[in-house]
């Protein structure tokens, strides 16, 4: 018991540091690209995959995927030593670790994709690791619901987005970035622009939550938070976003690429904000103002300014830090208090030390205090929005508002709890979280600070060079530094510390009055279990119609089909009909055919079992007779054994089973008039056939050899064993199988025959 | 005559005969896996003769063409033989442990081989008259299996599918008998020749049309797919499976033959009947399944709704249309085979494929779990899997046609399959079973769980292998189209 | 005579689906027998019609003396009539069991397979 117990300890060692270790080798590893790429130099790489469909395992690392691929690993590596005492008692952990490592590979694979199918798959990955991920706690109907928005709302952004990724690619002719990116002006000028844009556009809001489709990353908070830290907040829901900054050179200087991103941008940035007072549980106050955050970076996306670029470069590491460091935090507090609850929660920093600073140097970041980096950016995307040419008053509105709010948040989530005297008890007694959760918050809050003070060294490598991505050239590239002189955005920023104060102050009345305005409103997320709902009545009134289970109806189904099919095809295509020259009618024949149909007839009309028995005889007969006449002694002698047969087992069987019913049904006239279009139709195909000349090429054959090389003097014998043989051992086989068929039948009814 | 090509068809006709004479001693279904597994070699061997060779030709009894009956394999039938040939060889080693002694007594094996037997003959042939008889071996084998066991829900879903795929086959031989009548040949290369010299198109039309309608019934399209839901999941699960996987492409192989080689005079009007057909069929598919509560109703109503991307590709007969159809037809097989194979295994682990009954699996069974995810996400169309690169081609050939609403119906019912698929995989793996059981893999009897999760394990990985080095198969799946949108090589070889 | 058969198969066809659009079962069989004894007479028509001359070669000949009857249709019927029958007698099966088992022969009660749905939202 305690061998295996050091076992399994050692192994879910092994499974917890091996993440750790490769993915800080992956950090490392690019961190030694950036000396090259800060020189401006970008790295292809390519090699073939799939070339008759064009699409290669290219890569391409610029500024842009310098400083994801650099945020994905070092970021990740964090994650991975917090998870391994985060959840290294639970019985799925090595499953975890697997889905986050599968996730984090992918999400690299999505940076650096040159090839536009290429991304699409990593982005796909990304997805379904995601998936995975929220479903951790896929016990509860919750989690599998948050799962499955995810994975529904992505997916079908990603979806639309494959479109737009095959007519990019059609339109230039390649799925190369590279090659694409070159090429604005054939893309802008192309007619399909607006449609490639919309569609590709679908796919980057919908994973990067910009409203409408922002319902779903709240609920994503279902994951546990490592997963929320990593890829809710850091990387994947950024993955829109990266796509968006990847393909700025191409797309951007339209009005449609200007507004589009400027509106959805400044809507969700405000529309989180406002949602984000409202919480009470850190995680989704954290999740509103990730929301918040994507809503500015897709916001500056929209523009083409030096400024807005190198705001957006900023703010993207920025907020990566200081979020990350956040989610882990509440983390960190939930792990040893048991309770997220901000009402709660309070009095943590005499027993949390070092989780509070940390705390405390993040959120100073994320409300934008000198001399954090966060103020930095705050500045930079002041002077981003107002130098937006048209309407900057209502886009640095927007940024004040978004920005004032995220102070407040700053507060509840990393002030309140550690400073503030706490009101209620806590379900556990607060200590310090293990040093494995805690240093990963504590490193990225520092160097929040580090680059604050040091902003030279973020600007040369990695800022520019994303500027450079995005804009061509490292030129327009504006200074980071704490100290700009006294201008526009210094004041806007002293006024959102006053607005954002006022607001922290006011926060719980604020919420109660956000929760009465907000219950009234229509809720997205209550809108997707309608969608759901709605799709399950459609589904239900399709089937009830289409497949009812009632034999009848898929044969009038299956009979109208034909009906219609083939009038269709007459009248379409027109048949060159001649009128049936009645003249060589022989009484014989004449005769023999009435009789079938008078056989037909009678089967069809009566009610007794004996009658009907006869009227088949009858048929059969007429047919074995209409063989005769038009000289086919084999196949009628063929035809009377069969029927005999045929009448012999339906004697059999009749005898056995209930009398025939009277046919009463009112709606046996839709099947009389169904079965009269049709034969009507057939009666008048075959005349058509009959009517056209006949090519008697391959029966001549049959006649000129069959004697001379078959040596066989009754030719539709030798066309049976000879030439066709093969058609008559499946004839064989068919009679043998149906007769081992039957009988397997029959046997099991005899069997329980015998029981009873 | 060819010995490549006729092997494949003789050697399950043999193996049937066996196991039907061994169908009381235990003996009978190893022979039965291995025949399969010799079946299996044929058919590669086949594959690689006509790689290099081209295509096949074998004349039966050595009576030259069109008056004998030729046997031929294209890339497209060589490529569906052994797809024929995995599956079987994967069914019969399930079969192992899935089917009974009482069920063998009444002659399973024997049925199995010959159905197998059917299906690869309707692949082999290349008279139309020859489809007939391998269509009807290939149907009454189906019957039996079927109905083999006799519960009521067996017999009940019997008397649909039996009276369904009844008329469609009295359609078909009418049809064959009114195309005779205006042609005056049977063998289908002679057939495309005399064909496109006949005057009066509109009759050809009408007789297409009868095919067309023929073949749907077979191939499970809307709205002639009733039959499918109907019975599908009511018989042996092996049974399921190999229905699932190859009875339906048969139908739509035979369209994809009839429609590129013999009926291509009014492409205008049967192509675009198919371009409509293909989008009803892909929702009204889709939509069923999201109905369902049941594994393999579910996964039933998936497989119509998969058929519609098939012949989706037939419609748009471009020549990537067409090789995404062939890349879906080979990519299905794989798929939906192993997913009612999954299903078994979760019934002999639950007791039940009803969702509400079962769950927990994840977290008692996870193997299961993960041999079911692969096939799922698969059929959803994720990378990189083999369903991916099915859908990438088809609907960036529907783009490249401009085929806008094809396309958006495309990738909206791919997008309802992810909703179907997580939703088994929420209810059957995610959900905690509702009686608090937890149904591990360890209830199944050590050999036994080999014979269930060898072909299944195998199976996903041919679709993962797919899915990560698709080349190979795509520039397969191109070459096979190229040689049915343009069938002077197939004529050529047949008819010398 | 083609013209007058023609009809005739059409009469067939028209009963056929009628009796097969039954909910009895067994009239289905019936209308599976008289459609299929259509089908094989469309095939024997395709090959058009020849009177009192079967296709057989005389003793002594090497090819028939004059004009004789399309031995392949022919030859196809004969097959098809052998697999029609085949398929007839597993059907007749099948519905006598379906008797046995449901205890109906209405397909309309037969819903084991698919049940009524009372489908929950």
């Amino acid at each position: 018991m305690d061998q295996q117990e050091r076992t399994e300890d050692r192994s879910a060692l092994i499974i917890g540091i091996l993440p750790v270790l490769m993915s800080s080798v992956l950090f490392l590893w690019f961190l030694g690209f950036v000396p090259q790429i800060a020189e401006g130099l970008v790295i292809r790489s390519e090699f073939g995959w799939v070339p008759s469909l064009g699409i290669s395992f290219s890569f391409v690392l610029d500024g842009l995927s310098l400083t994801f691929a650099l945020l994905i690993s070092g970021i990740g590596s964090l994650v991975f030593l917090y998870s391994n005492t985060y959840l290294s008692r639970h019985a799925h952990f090595s499953r975890f670790v697997m889905f986050l490592f599968a996730f984090m590979l992918s999400m690299l694979g999505l940076v650096l994709a040159d090839n536009l199918i290429l991304l699409f798959i990593f982005w796909e990955l990304t997805t379904i690791t995601s998936y995975l991920l929220i479903g951790f706690g896929h016990e509860t109907a919750n989690g599998r619901r948050s799962a499955l928005q995810a994975l529904f709302v992505t997916g079908a952004g990603a979806l639309a987005m494959l479109a737009g990724f095959i007519l990019l690619g059609l339109t230039i002719g390649s799925f190369e970035l590279s090659e694409i990116l070159d090429q604005s002006d054939k893309i802008q000028s192309s007619g399909a622009y607006e449609l490639i844009l919309l569609l590709i556009l679908a796919g980057t809001f919908t994973k990067s939550a910009q409203f409408p489709f922002h319902f779903w990353l709240p609920n994503a908070m279902a994951a546990p938070t490592p997963v929320s830290s990593f890829l809710h907040s850091a990387t994947m829901v950024k993955a829109g976003v990266y796509l968006m900054a990847r393909l700025h050179p191409g797309f951007a200087g339209t009005e449609l690429w200007l507004w589009t991103l400027t509106i959805f941008g400044a809507v969700t940035a405000v529309l989180a904000s406002i949602l984000a007072i409202r919480q009470t549980d850190l995680k989704l106050a954290l999740a509103y103002t990730t929301l918040m955050a994507l809503g500015t970076l897709t916001l500056f996306l929209g523009q083409e300014s030096g400024y807005a670029m190198t705001a957006f470069a900023t703010f993207l590491i920025v907020h990566s830090l200081y979020k990350a460091s956040l989610f882990l935090v509440v983390g960190c507090i939930d792990h040893t208090t048991g309770t997220r609850d901000a009402d709660v929660l309070g009095g943590l920093g005499r027993y949390m030390p070092i989780t509070t600073v940390a705390a405390a140097l993040a959120a100073m970041s994320m409300a934008g205090f000198p001399p954090f980096l966060g103020f930095i950016g705050k500045e930079l995307k002041y002077a981003g929005a107002l130098g937006v040419a048209s309407e900057p008053v209502l886009v640095a509105g927007a940024v004040l508002a978004a920005n004032a709010l995220m102070f407040t948040v700053a507060g509840i989530v990393a002030f309140r709890p550690f400073w503030q005297n706490r009101k209620a008890s806590l379900p556990r007694s607060p200590r310090e979280a293990p040093w494995q959760m805690v240093i990963g918050p504590l490193i990225l809050a520092v160097l929040g600070t580090a680059f604050g003070l040091y902003p030279d060294v973020l600007e040369r490598s990695l800022v520019a060079p994303t500027v450079a991505s995005l804009l061509g050239s490292i030129e327009d590239t504006k200074k980071l530094t704490l100290w700009a002189g006294v201008n526009l955005p210094l004041i806007l920023s002293l006024l959102t510390v006053i607005t954002g104060l006022l607001l922290y102050w006011q926060h719980q009345f604020l919420r109660a009055q956000l929760s009465d305005i907000l219950a009234q409103l229509p809720s997205f997320d209550r809108g997707w279990d309608h969608f759901l709902g709605a799709l399950k009545l459609v589904a239900f009134w399709q089937t009830r119609l289409i497949q009812p289970g009632l034999l009848h109806h898929y044969l009038f189904a299956t009979f109208a089909t034909v009906w219609a099919g083939l009038t269709l095809a007459i009248l379409y295509g027109g048949i060159d009909f001649r009128f049936p020259n009645m003249a060589k009618i022989s009484l014989q024949g004449a005769a023999v055919i009435l009789l079938v149909v008078g056989g037909a007839a009678v089967t069809t009309v009566t009610t007794s079992r004996i009658t009907a028995m006869a009227a088949l005889g009858v048929v059969g007969i007429g047919v074995a007779m209409i063989f005769i006449v038009f000289s086919a002694p084999d196949v009628a002698i063929t035809q009377l054994l069969v029927e005999t047969l045929v009448v012999v087992l339906v004697a059999v069987a009749l005898l056995r089973l209930p009398r025939l019913d009277v046919e009463r049904s009112r709606s046996r006239i839709y099947d009389a008039a169904l079965a009269v279009g049709v034969g009507t139709l057939v009666s008048f195909i075959v005349l058509a056939v009959v009517s056209q000349p006949f090519d008697r090429r391959v029966t001549d054959y049959f006649e000129t050899v069959s004697w001379p090389e078959a040596f066989g003097r009754n030719i539709v014998n030798v066309i049976l064993v000879d030439f066709r043989a093969l058609d008559t051992f499946g004839e064989v086989v068919v009679v043998a199988v149906a007769a081992l068929s039957a009988y397997a039948l029959l046997r099991v009814t005899a069997q329980s025959k015998q029981k009873r | 005559m060819s010995w490549y090509i006729a092997t494949p068809l003789i050697l399950p006709f043999l193996t049937a005969v066996i196991t039907f004479l061994l169908r009381r001693n235990p003996l009978g279904r190893r022979i039965s896996c291995a025949g399969n597994l010799l079946l299996l070699i044929a058919a590669f061997i086949l594959l690689f003769q006509v790689i290099e060779q081209g295509i096949i030709a074998g004349q039966m009894g050595g009576w030259a063409a069109p008056f004998g009956i030729t046997l031929v394999a294209d890339y497209l039938s060589a490529a569906m033989v052994c797809i024929t040939a995995i599956t079987a060889f994967a069914v019969s080693i399930y079969a192992l442990a899935d089917i009974g002694t009482r069920l063998e007594q009444l002659g399973y094996h024997a049925l199995f081989n010959v159905l197998i037997g059917g299906v690869i003959g309707a692949f082999l042939t290349g008279d139309l008259f020859n489809l007939y008889v391998w269509f009807e071996v290939m149907l009454i084998a189906s019957f039996g299996l079927l109905v083999l066991g006799g519960s009521r829900a067996q017999i009940d879903g019997g008397v649909k599918y039996v009276t369904l795929n009844l008329v469609s086959t009295i359609l078909f031989l009418s049809g064959i008998g009114l195309l005779y009548g205006i042609t005056g040949t049977l063998n289908l290369a002679d057939l495309a020749i005399v064909v496109q010299d006949l005057e009066n198109t509109g009759l050809v039309t009408v007789i297409a049309i009868i095919f067309m309608i023929a073949f749907g019934v077979k191939a499970a399209v809307f709205p002639l797919f009733f039959w499918l839901p109907a019975s599908y999941h009511t018989p042996a699960f092996a049974v399921s499976a190999v229905f699932a996987g190859l009875l339906t492409k048969v139908g739509v192989y035979a369209m994809i033959r009839m429609f590129t080689l013999v009926f291509v005079n009014d492409v205008g009007f049967t192509h675009t009947i198919l371009l409509w057909v293909a989008g009803f069929t892909m929702v009204t598919g889709v939509l069923g399944a999201a109905a369902q509560h049941d594994i393999r109703k579910i996964l039933s109503f998936h497989i119509v709704s998969q058929i519609g991307y098939m012949i989706m590709g037939l419609a748009i007969m471009t020549p990537l249309a067409i090789a995404g159809a062939v890349f879906y037809l080979v990519h299905h097989i794989l798929v939906k085979a192993n997913l009612f194979l999954v299903a078994g295994v979760v019934n002999h682990v639950t007791g039940s494929t009803q969702l509400s009954k079962i769950g927990g699996l994840y977290k008692s069974a996870p193997l299961l779990a993960l041999f079911f995810f692969i096939p799922a996400f698969s059929l959803a169309g994720f990378p990189p899997l083999s369903g991916f690169w099915a859908k990438y081609i088809l609907i960036k050939a529907a783009i490249d046609v401009s085929g806008w609403v094809i396309a958006a119906v495309a990738l909206l019912v791919g997008l309802l399959t992810i909703y179907s698929m997580t939703k088994i995989w929420a209810e059957v793996f995610w959900k905690r079973h509702p009686d608090d059981r937890q149904p591990t893999l360890d209830r199944i009897e050590r050999g036994a769980l080999t014979a269930y999760l060898f072909p299944i394990a195998c199976l996903a990985t041919m679709t993962v292998i797919l899915g990560v080095a698709p080349d190979a198969f795509v520039v397969f799946a191109e070459t096979a189209a190229k040689q049915l949108l343009d069938p002077s090589a197939y004529i050529a070889t047949v008819l010398g | 005579m083609e013209a007058l058969l023609a009809l005739a198969i059409g009469f067939l066809v028209g009963t056929s689906v009628y009796l097969m659009l039954s909910r009895n079962v067994l009239r289905f069989i019936f209308g599976l027998v008289l459609i299929s004894n259509a089908a094989n007479l469309i095939i024997f028509v395709g090959g058009r019609l020849i009177v009192g001359a079967p296709p057989l070669i005389v003793e002594g000949a090497l090819a028939p003396a004059g004009i004789v009857a399309n031995a392949l249709p022919q030859a196809l019927v004969l097959t098809a009539i052998v697999i029609g029958f085949g398929l007839f007698a597993f059907a007749l099966v099948l519905m006598f069991r379906t008797y046995s088992t449901l205890g109906t022969l209405f397909s309309d009660q037969m819903r084991v397979a698919e049940p009524r749905e009372n489908f929950e939202t």
